[in-house]
């Protein structure tokens, strides 16, 4: 273990499906609280959490238009969480599975996100201080 | 001894598997090593008061400590006082002071 | 580092990635020196007794080509030196309990978990 102070996550969800996203993201935003360096691996759907053409849109039902409505992206929280880690001078490093980018054909991601593969998991894992994977239904 | 804190996200109304993971989780606390459960999502559901699921009550009745997340209580409008008794309150801050404390942190 | 990596679930994504996306990532980082236990529960114990490759899919004028084939992903797993259990409680359950397990495959007990769990210093359920 080569960064005691370093946490790793595994995650598979993909945005806008399930509630286990959002817990995965207060779990990062808790780690970050806790001065701790994060590194995600996102796995199948999870790779599309970093997308940049991800948009926000009006809600005729809710009767608000785009501005109105604020309708979350996870892009945003991801950038939120790089901002929060910028602050608290901690490491927050994102490798989306390539191969599921391919194939999805979300290749167009925020920046400070990567491309990598399983290596890499099991690379942040060897590295960090404890993981945690949370897989999809 | 080890520590292993289990993030319980499913629940036994909808999850048949919740009865093999509630087992296990006893099993693991009855073999010495140091188990907690955190609630999470519908996981909290089986937690309120009246809530009728004897393979989670088997867990309070063994003494395995049980945590619920606030932010998930506070979705179903289940307050403190609507919980089953010895069942603390908790953010997921704890899920981050297992890790780093090199327990063993498992999702369900 | 060893890590036990819990398959609860099966058929997940079978048919569209031509794998088990789990067994997958196992024989991956296995390939980059990972040290890993899997352990077959739930529904996972089907691949435990699984003997054919999975059905082809066809789809209109498409047809696939290249269905999973378990049978050879654990076989390859098993003899790439990680461990593949399988509750044999869960075989039991599912009516699977008198099919041959697989080559290499160790059916291990409900009460016999936590020995497992303790073998590892981590443990990755997905």
């Amino acid at each position: 273990m080569s960064h005691p102070r370093t946490l790793t996550f595994a995650f598979m969800e993909p945005p806008f499906e399930s509630e286990r996203t959002i817990t995965f993201f207060r779990l990062l935003d808790a780690a970050l609280d806790r001065d701790v360096g994060v590194r995600v691996f996102a796995y199948e759907g999870a790779v599309a959490l970093t997308f940049a053409r991800q948009q926000p849109h009006g809600n005729a039902v809710h009767g608000r238009d785009s501005a109105e409505e604020a309708h979350p992206l996870t892009k945003d929280w991801v950038q939120a969480l790089q901002e929060k880690a910028r602050a608290r001078t901690v490491g927050f490093e994102w490798i989306n599975c390539g191969l599921c980018v391919d194939e999805r054909g979300v290749n167009d991601v925020i920046e400070g996100c990567g491309r990598g593969g399983p290596p890499d998991l099991w690379r942040y894992a060897t590295d960090a201080r404890n993981t945690l994977t949370i897989g999809t239904r | 001894m080890s520590q292993y804190l289990f993030i319980q996200s499913q629940d036994p109304f909808t999850e048949s598997r919740t009865r093999h993971q509630f087992d296990l989780i006893g099993q693991l606390h009855e073999a010495g090593h140091d188990v907690s459960v955190l609630l999470v999502q519908n996981g909290v559901t089986p937690a309120r008061r009246g809530a009728r699921t004897g393979s989670f009550d088997r867990l309070l009745d063994w003494g395995v400590p049980v945590l619920a997340d606030t932010f998930s209580l506070e979705q179903r409008e289940i307050d403190d006082a609507d919980l089953k008794d010895n069942i603390g309150l908790s953010s997921l801050h704890v899920v981050i002071d297992a890790m780093l404390a090199n327990g063993k942190v498992i999702w369900h | 580092m060893k890590v036990l990596q819990v398959i609860d679930q099966a058929y997940r994504t079978t048919t569209e990635e031509q794998d088990d996306t789990i067994v997958w990532l196992t024989r991956s980082m296995r390939g980059v020196g990972g040290n890993l236990m899997i352990l077959l529960s739930g529904h996972g114990v089907h691949y435990a007794v699984l003997r054919e490759r999975q059905p082809t899919l066809t789809l209109g004028n498409w047809r696939q080509t290249q269905p999973a084939e378990i049978p050879r992903d654990i076989t390859e797993l098993v003899n790439s030196g990680v461990p593949v259990y399988a509750v044999q409680d869960d075989l039991e359950e599912r009516g699977l309990g008198d099919l041959p397990l697989q080559g290499g495959v160790r059916p291990i007990s409900r009460r016999a978990l936590p020995e497992l769990y303790e073998e590892a210093d981590q443990v990755w359920q997905w």
